[in-house]
């Protein structure tokens, strides 16, 4: 069984696959949890990154 | 000649007056001499975390397709322009004529608001029949004829 869904393009505006990678917390899970391959790890990350700049995704359950 | 794709993230009290903002932002690109390939109004959208105070911000999305060198007049534009809380510019492989996830998940909630409303009369109007019923029910009492209800529904 596969543990997540992984698309063929990841893409930042899909924040439901995104959504998988971060924790409650906000922050990224790191590759030795996830187990997903290196390249698509790195995908994972940009795509995240891509997506709190543009308040898709928080940064922290802190925000006000 | 590359294929870029800009996210603007419009002040959402300007909501309203989207039509006329596009209006400029497009003239602003063709002035560039930048191709419009596709645009997705996404409309508002609960922000992540709030920006300059706004909790909600309107989406708008371009699919574009231009020279390099012209990017910076329109990002420069782009940041004196107030109505715009937030903007980005990336650069893509291909240009995908299909609809971002972003659109589709506002029509399909838009959809849901919609049918929501349609739902909510019905709803009334089970309650009125629910009301009547009992009604009747109270009517029977007092006659003396519940027992009779009761063998008919045996």
């Amino acid at each position: 069984m596969k543990k997540f869904q992984l698309p063929n393009n990841f893409d930042y505006k899909n924040t439901d696959v995104l959504r998988q990678f971060i924790t409650e917390t906000g922050k990224i899970v790191p590759a030795r949890v996830t187990g997903i391959s290196a390249s698509n790890q790195r995908k994972v990350t940009k795509s995240i990154k891509i997506a709190r700049f543009l308040a898709l995704l928080p940064y922290t359950d802190m925000h006000k | 000649m590359n294929n870029y794709e800009t996210i603007l993230i419009i002040n959402p009290n300007l909501s309203s007056k989207v039509g006329d903002f596009q209006k400029k932002f497009e003239k602003l690109l063709s002035d560039n001499s930048f191709e419009v390939k596709k645009v997705e109004d996404i409309g508002r959208r609960q922000l992540a975390y709030s920006i300059n105070n706004h909790h909600k911000g309107h989406y708008l999305l371009y699919r574009m397709q231009g020279d390099p060198q012209n990017i910076a007049e329109i990002e420069t534009k782009i940041k004196y322009d107030e109505a715009i809380i937030r903007h980005l510019i990336l650069a893509v492989k291909d240009l995908s004529g299909e609809d971002s996830v972003l659109l589709t998940e506002a029509l399909e909630n838009k959809n849901k608001r919609t049918e929501i409303a349609d739902e909510a009369p019905k709803k009334e109007v089970k309650k009125e029949l629910l009301k009547k019923k009992k009604l009747k029910k109270k009517k029977l009492k007092r006659g003396g004829l519940l027992n009779e209800e009761v063998s008919i529904t045996k």
